[in-house]
């Protein structure tokens, strides 16, 4: 199994508002607040590598607290330098809030070549939410996803210039400069929540698949779908096309670890993905076969979620070193997920730092991740 | 019609009168509806997406619709006709009108949106929950019953999602109006008549209606104290008789 460190970013505080989206307002950021999180947070992606991290992730959200990284192909710009082994994910650009898609296969190619070809390219259509940051038309995510995705993948890997006549995106010059480094084209990957279009999508392109803070009976049925449509279009999926991203919360003892979880693997929950209601569903943003589907068994809303629902669905993995060792082999003998994704919050940058180096250590070499041999790199830097 | 199917309610005798409704106001004859009916043959489709139209993936713009409705009157031989459209359905009334006014009997627009009007911003109705969704469009939110869905079955939620994404495909951004309407509404030459509630609070009456009164040459505007934005369902009967009486009265100029 290989493991990957994820990071939302988030602005973690209490408030009162109907919504940490859209609308909370950003007086609430103290920008001197703002650059002690982005350092630390920094500093934990960096450790994560030293520690034996296969790769290190970030993502794209806008105007929240949720996840303070609107433009994740910065934060990869800053990790291109400091690291030099781990794959840099970026799950990943939200292809159709761009009205210049093509500026997107220029910033993942420029860090592709800097980073020697070590930069993955999550495409994603952004969550409800970001239509209306954005001011993007919700009814035309889809096509412009698809559209900005064929745009991307031809301007990485067909000689230019060629012109390029989409419906939402149109150019008489696509030449991008630089080219990226790894051929035919930096691996594609695509989280998402399931819908029944992107699984199909993603099958058909063999691009591995990502389901992001779903329960563990969902990611199960969808990877199915999946596994379904390779077959379907002529292959069998590799585990390292299933990749599954949760929380993980470690601690010395099952008890310890769950008081930490309650409180900061829920924040996410309850308060980082608060959302006024209009904006989880914008309209024509699902198909209405999709919407029919979620609303036959519709899913609790996260500010709506307990710990004990998060808990018993599989949301989330907490416990003992033995006990999230075991509670990951679900996913590697039963889901057979290649990749497990997670960030850990121990309540504080240093308790963060401690859990990881746990979790390197007593966790990763037994599901056959981490350091390959150990090494003294689990020194901090 | 040309391969897009409508439903259409249809009722009552004498000139034709063509009716378009707004969000949310689709496949209901309403006593606004009713009254009208006593005096013309009434005809109240509902735009794709709504009501019981389906869907129809070929409409991406407000001119769309405009051809749409235009296209029915070719086929069902209406050559001239009364056209009224209340808030959505009076932007596509206007759209007709600034492509085709030589058609029009008479224009009637209830609290239209459409255009960009300096110093205003329509209200976000997308990223509303229903109570303020209801708070900004009714001066009287007893009259938003006439507007409830019968139930929140799955079906009922499919077919509003249906409705909301038929209009945000022609109006999330710009929003609620199109840039190019508002310097074409000099070429409307039919006698016109501007319904608008005196609490209207999506589109208010200063600076909104002020401004479709100042650039329709030959627009009259009726103010009616005791709605928001929907008077044809907050004040339906005083609203229909305006419409009646600026119809018989267009009709004697002729």
């Amino acid at each position: 199994m290989k493991f990957y460190y994820f990071h939302l970013m988030p602005y973690v505080m209490d408030h009162d508002e109907p919504s940490s989206w859209v609308t909370l307002s950003n007086r609430h950021y103290d920008p001197k607040v703002g650059q002690q999180l982005y350092n630390q947070y920094l500093d934990q992606l960096e450790y994560a590598e030293s520690l034996g991290w296969d790769g290190l992730c970030v993502n794209e959200h806008h105007q929240n607290c949720y996840g303070t990284m609107p433009s994740p192909n910065v934060m990869a710009a800053m990790l291109v330098r400091r690291t030099s082994r781990a794959k840099i994910a970026i799950l990943g650009n939200g292809l159709p809030l761009r009205e210049n898609p093509l500026r997107l296969a220029e910033e993942v190619a420029m860090l592709d070549v800097a980073s020697g070809g070590r930069v993955i390219s999550g495409f994603v259509r952004g969550i409800s939410a970001e239509y209306f940051s954005t001011g993007v038309n919700p009814t035309h995510s889809r096509e412009r996803f698809y559209e900005a995705a064929e745009l991307i993948l031809r301007a990485w890997t067909e000689p230019g210039p060629f012109a390029f006549d989409g419906k939402f995106y149109r150019y008489h010059y696509v030449n991008p400069w630089p080219r990226p480094l790894q051929q035919p084209h930096p691996p594609v990957w695509c989280p998402s929540q399931g819908s029944s279009e992107t699984v199909e999508w993603a099958a058909k392109r063999r691009f591995p698949y990502l389901m992001v803070f779903t329960p563990i009976t969902r990611i199960a049925q969808i990877y199915a779908e999946y596994r379904e449509a390779c077959e379907r279009h002529g292959y069998t999926a590799s585990p390292e096309q299933l990749t599954v991203n949760l929380p993980i919360v470690v601690a010395e003892n099952d008890a310890k670890a769950r008081a930490l979880a309650e409180k900061h693997v829920m924040w996410v929950f309850n308060t980082g993905l608060r959302m006024h209601p209009p904006f989880w569903r914008p309209p024509g943003y699902m198909t209405e076969a999709s919407l029919r589907r979620m609303l036959q068994n519709p899913p609790p809303l996260p500010s709506e979620l307990t710990f004990e629902q998060a808990d018993a669905q599989g949301y989330i993995v907490y416990g003992s070193p033995a006990t999230v060792r075991d509670k990951l082999r679900v996913f590697s003998d039963e889901l057979r997920a290649g990749i497990v994704c997670s960030g850990m919050n121990g309540g504080g940058h240093e308790a963060t730092l401690e859990m990881m180096q746990m979790f390197a250590e007593e966790v990763m070499p037994a599901l056959g991740g981490g350091l390959r041999p150990p090494s003294d790199g689990r020194e901090r830097a | 019609m040309r391969g897009t199917p409508i439903h259409m309610w249809s009722g009552g005798k004498g000139a034709d009168l063509l009716f378009l409704h707004g969000a949310g106001g689709a496949g209901r004859w309403l006593p606004f509806q009713a009254r009208l009916a006593a005096r013309f043959a009434v005809r109240f489709p509902s735009h794709p997406g709504h009501g019981g139209s389906p869907a129809a993936e070929w409409i991406e713009h407000i001119s769309d619709l405009a051809f749409h409705y235009l296209d029915l009157l070719d086929a069902l031989r209406i050559e001239r006709v009364h056209l009224v459209g209340t808030s959505f359905g009076g932007w596509i009334a206007a759209e007709i009108a600034v492509m085709a006014s030589h058609r029009l009997d008479s224009l009637t627009l209830i609290d239209p949106v459409g255009i960009k009007v300096d110093g205003w911003i329509y209200p976000f109705l997308f990223g509303m929950d229903l109570p303020e969704i209801v708070q900004a469009v009714f001066h009287n939110p007893m009259a938003a019953l006439a507007l409830a869905p019968a139930d929140q079955s799955v079906e009922t939620l499919a077919h509003q999602y249906r409705q909301g994404a038929a209009i945000a495909r022609v109006s999330w951004n710009p929003y609620l109006y199109n840039p190019l309407l508002r310097r074409r509404l000099g070429r409307i030459t039919t006698p016109t008549l501007l319904c608008w509630g005196a609490h209207d609070r999506l589109a208010p009456l200063d600076p909104c209606g002020r401004a479709w009164a100042s650039d329709i040459s030959e627009a009259r505007l009726r103010i009616f104290d005791a709605s928001g934005h929907v008077p044809h369902l907050e004040e339906p009967d005083a609203v229909a008789d305006a419409v009646i009486e600026f119809c018989a009265a267009g009709a004697g100029r002729r």
